[in-house]
């Protein structure tokens, strides 16, 4: 499954795993943001941003070729919108979709390919975002694995008892939808009960505070500095 | 209906960002208000389940599936604001983890999904739950998918992206189709979930003694959405009018914010945009006073 691997390659260590997450968070921003306003026949510079991508996923010694063909999720929705607006004329937008949504989806898997969620919703704390939605989405994310398992169980127990490949009925799968939420609903209130039995007071506590060194500023200063330069050139 | 980076221009993601993170913000606020603290794991587990149901599969013929996508049904279970909170999060990790939707449209996203499409699937529950859940439950999930995909269309229209007619009325029949399935999904899902806890669906959907707020607010809901899309560039009544004047029907009053423009700031777009939250702000203004006006006389 797509977020378990990159959930596995988030734990990696590497020089750019190392890296304070909210700088990682900063560069990131930084490099979508110059793609972005940056007009769309610039071709060169859509190749210097992508080559600012790439020394990142090589810094985070990540496998080069699975975030390109991971990243190429994005490109069926943006290859229909390109070619409408190839056919209506206007080829530098149609190129445009493409090579933005795709250069935006491979940085985004390169940030949280070296930056485990936990540090990635800490970093976003750190920037003011309610501390509310910081907790679903934690819980939401711890829980994700959980229950995405138990449903694909009761897929695979469904296809056994019909004896081959067969998916569910209509009124099969509204029945399964239901015991899935029975029991999401139920393992909520037990979850609930433990963290108010460990004492949880509405944050998960870290275990080691982020810290925010030289080499950071360094590599931040370096990223945006590196982006806005192309911005500019372009 | 998830936006990916490089679909609006500049100008566009950067106003509904900064919308979506006040509106977030807002939000937030009256959901801590509203949730109590050990419940906050409930949140993030019926996030969870949302994410997990949309791996079920529901066959509707010709070899075609559909599945959830959980606006209404989150309304119904969690009350709007938490609902909303909950989407939002969920945007945020299909933006982060699944690259399914981008990181500078995510506010767009947010507007469209987790407020607007929470907002109109829950309409529908709040004015008729107590009436018929069924008929309630199937219009707020049809809505809530419809106003989503609408103003994700307008947003990609005002940025220039081109939509040829066929291609948008292709667009909006295959929403409708996905709006119409998912008001099928959440009934059937609230009807099983009912016949495993009864009382747990009896005590959701209020019901409220004012069908006619609850048509003036879904249309409202439906017209400031498809309003945008179909807005036309022609003249109206009144302008065609002054048009055949001629110069003497003009420039009797100078309007601050005329032809919906702010004419002090840069760019076309900013102008439209400020002069539209500007005219909305007023309104709202309007509203506030007129209502404290008729309380205080009663």
């Amino acid at each position: 499954m797509h977020h378990v691997i990159v959930e596995r390659w988030s734990r990696r260590r590497s020089w750019m795993h190392a890296r304070d997450a909210r700088v990682k968070l900063a560069a990131l921003v930084a490099l979508i943001a110059a793609s972005a306003t940056t007009p769309p026949s610039h071709w060169t510079a859509a190749l210097f941003y992508g080559a600012l991508a790439l020394a990142g996923v090589l810094a985070a010694r990540l496998p080069v070729h699975s975030l390109l063909s991971r990243a190429a999720l994005v490109l069926p929705f943006s290859a229909t919108f390109a070619a409408v607006n190839w056919l209506a004329g206007d080829p530098a937008r149609a190129s445009a979709l493409l090579w933005k949504s795709y250069l935006s989806a491979f940085s985004v898997l390169l940030f949280v390919s070296c930056t485990p969620l936990a540090d990635a919703l800490r970093a976003l704390e750190w920037c003011r975002v309610p501390s509310l939605l910081i907790l679903i989405a934690q819980f939401l994310y711890r829980y994700l694995f959980v229950i995405s398992e138990q449903a694909q169980h009761m897929r695979l127990a469904a296809q056994c008892r019909a004896g081959g490949n067969h998916d569910w009925t209509f009124r099969g799968a509204a029945a399964a939808l239901s015991v899935l939420f029975v029991r999401s609903y139920s393992r909520a209130d037990g979850i609930r009960q433990a963290m108010n039995a460990r004492g949880f007071a509405g944050r998960f506590p870290a275990l080691a505070a982020p810290r925010f060194t030289w080499i950071d500023g360094v590599f931040g200063a370096a990223a945006i500095a590196a982006c806005a330069g192309v911005r500019v050139m372009a | 209906m998830h936006i990916p980076d490089g679909f609006l221009t500049p100008p566009v993601w950067a106003t509904l960002d900064f919308a979506g993170l006040a509106s977030v913000s807002l939000l937030a606020r009256k959901a801590r208000a509203e949730v109590d603290e050990s419940r906050i794991p409930l949140l993030g587990v019926m996030g969870a389940f949302v994410f997990a149901a949309q791996m079920i599969n529901f066959p509707v013929g010709l070899g075609t599936s559909g599945h959830l996508v959980g606006g209404a049904l989150l309304a119904f279970i969690l009350g709007p604001a938490a609902a909303a909170m909950v989407m939002t999060a969920i945007l945020a990790i299909q933006a982060l983890v699944f690259q399914d939707g981008g990181i500078l449209a995510l506010g767009p996203n947010v507007l469209n999904m987790a407020f607007a499409g929470v907002f109109a699937g829950y309409l529908p529950v709040h004015f008729l739950g107590g009436r018929s859940r069924r008929a309630a439950l199937f219009a707020g999930a049809f809505l809530s998918v419809m106003v989503s995909a609408l103003m994700a269309l307008s947003e990609l229209l005002i940025s220039g992206v081109r939509m040829p007619a066929g291609a948008l009325w292709i667009s909006l029949a295959l929403f409708a189709v996905s709006a119409l399935l998912e008001g099928v999904i959440t009934v059937a899902a609230v009807e099983a979930i009912g016949r495993l806890q009864p009382s747990w669906v009896k005590s959701r959907g209020g019901g409220m003694r004012a069908p006619a707020l609850a048509i003036i607010a879904l249309t409202a809901v439906f017209l400031a959405s498809v309003g945008i899309t179909f807005a036309s560039a022609s003249p109206d009544g009144l302008e065609k009018l002054i048009e055949r004047a001629g110069p003497a029907g003009r420039n009797l009053f100078a309007a601050p914010l005329a032809e919906y423009q702010w004419q002090g700031l840069g760019g076309e777009w900013m102008g439209k945009a400020a002069a539209g939250v500007l005219g909305v702000g007023f309104v709202f203004v309007l509203c506030i006073g007129f209502a404290r006006l008729a309380r205080s006389k009663k």
